[in-house]
This record gives structure tokens, sequence and C-alpha cells, in this order.
């Protein structure tokens, strides 16, 4: 059986790109590729003291999986966490490429995605679909 | 009137929508009930130790919002600030609200959820008030 693809999304509330990021890997986990992917809990999988307040599954898994991160703005979150803890990610989304990719799209609010907001979310995911099916293709 | 804020670090989990309910909480927060007296800040980019974030929570109150009893955002904060002024769980609010059951859909949420988030942030908004008068 071939291993599923851990997808970790940058989660952030600061900024629109974090609100893109984790719609984008809801829609990846929950439609696109419900059967080849899993999210791990960004937060989760930096948390201090896992030893003692558990969350090292994450880790592990991030581990013996491949992973793809989402970055919701330049800091890179998600890939320095994963870099950290378990090893260099098979692919890294840049929010922001798409954001300046589709000017039309009306990003102006981190809370509410609107439904442009969605639009373009359901435009990330399709490309990370397409990562996840060139990671499957390779494994 | 203190110039201190109060930050609130909500958990920011996306796997359930107890996250959600923390996220949404927050906003409710920072935009209507406690406009202008709180912040919202990234806690990704706290655990990465962005310094002059860490130093603006150490100098304000900061609130903790969880959505697991692994509460990340607690333990985040102990460790990259060293102090959490208040800590909320996401869950109690879903314990006091039988009647409430949050639905799992996470993007959008549901009605019930919202209604939760609603009620953890009037209940917060009354523990920032507490807090700011402490300054």
């Amino acid at each position: 059986m071939k291993k599923k693809v851990g997808i970790i999304a940058c989660s952030g509330e600061s900024l629109i790109g974090g609100t893109l990021s984790r719609a984008a890997a809801r829609i990846v986990v929950e439609k696109l590729r419900p059967n080849q992917t899993i999210i791990l809990c960004q937060p989760l999988f930096m948390a201090g003291n896992l030893e003692k307040h558990g969350g090292q599954e994450e880790r592990d898994f991030a581990k013996n999986h491949p992973t793809i991160t989402i970055e919701g703005c330049e800091e890179e979150c998600a890939k320095i966490a994963v870099n950290r803890y378990s090893g260099t990610p098979k692919a890294t989304i840049y929010i922001q490429e798409y954001i300046d990719a589709h000017p039309e799209v009306k990003t102006n609010s981190r809370e509410k995605l609107g439904e442009e907001g969605i639009n373009l979310a359901e435009i990330i995911a399709e490309d990370i679909a397409k990562k996840v099916d060139e990671l499957y293709r390779t494994k | 009137m203190s110039e201190k804020k109060v930050f609130i670090i909500p958990c920011s989990g996306i796997g359930k929508v107890f996250g959600s309910i923390s996220r949404k909480t927050a906003y409710i927060l920072v935009n209507e009930l406690a406009k202008g007296k709180t912040a919202l800040e990234c806690l990704p980019l706290i655990v990465k130790g962005k310094k002059e974030i860490i130093q603006a929570l150490k100098e304000n109150k900061v609130i903790a919002i969880d959505g697991c009893p692994l509460k990340c955002s607690y333990n985040d904060l102990i460790e990259a600030v060293g102090k959490v002024d208040a800590q909320f769980m996401t869950t109690e609010i879903v314990k006091e609200n039988r009647d409430l059951k949050p639905e799992s859909s996470i993007i959008p949420i549901g009605e019930n959820t919202k209604a939760l988030s609603r009620k953890l942030a009037e209940k917060i908004a009354l523990k920032i008030d507490e807090l700011l008068e402490e300054n």
C-alpha cells in the first residue's frame, strides 16, 4: 500500500495567506485526494515539550511519509518546522504567488474568504493535488 | 485607560472543529467585542521565535484559546514567551452548551459553531477587562 502524503498548512491567523492555506489544505484532504492525504496539525507539530504533552506522532509521521507544506507568508513556518523536526518536505506551496497571480481576487479579509477567496483556494488545492499525484507516481 | 493590549492566541488547529471555534472566537474578540483592546498574533510565528512578537507578548497580557487537551497554544506560549495570563478551552464551551452541537464542517463553519464561538468570546471579553484593570 502506498504511503499517504502529509499536508501541513501554516495555519496563521494574522494574514489572508494563512486563511487560504487552511482552506486549500481542507479542500485537498476532504474533496480532492481524501485517500492519499492526511492533515498534520501544524501547532501540534511545533508544540514544545512534546514528550510531556503528546504530539510526537505528527513528527514521526512526517519522518516516515512524504510531506507538502503550504506557506501563508514569507516566514515559511511550516517548512522550517518540518525541516527542523522531520526532514525536508517534498514540496512547498507559496500562497503569495497565487495572490500575486490573481489580482482580481479581493483578499482583504483574513476572516471571510468569500466566493472569490474560496475559488482561489480551489485553484491552490488543485495544484497541491497535482503535487500529491507526482509524489505517488515517484514512490 | 491602560495602553496595554491583550494578545489573543488561538490554537490554529485545522484538524477538528474545536480549532475552528478557537479561531472564530479570536476574530469576534479582535473585530467586535474587544476591538482596540486586543490583537491577534500568529502562533506558528511565535513558536518560530520571531523576536519582536515575543517581546510584545512579554510586555502585554496574553490569552491562549485551545481546541484540544494537548493545549498547543498554552504550551507553545509557555515555551516561547514564558507566561500565559489566562487560558480557555473551546471544549468547555461545547460542554456547557449541549444544545449547540458543533457541526463537523471546518470550511465553512456551521451556525452552531458560530454561536458557540460567540458565547466563548463573550466570556473571554470579561476576562480581558479584568486583565486590563490589573495594569
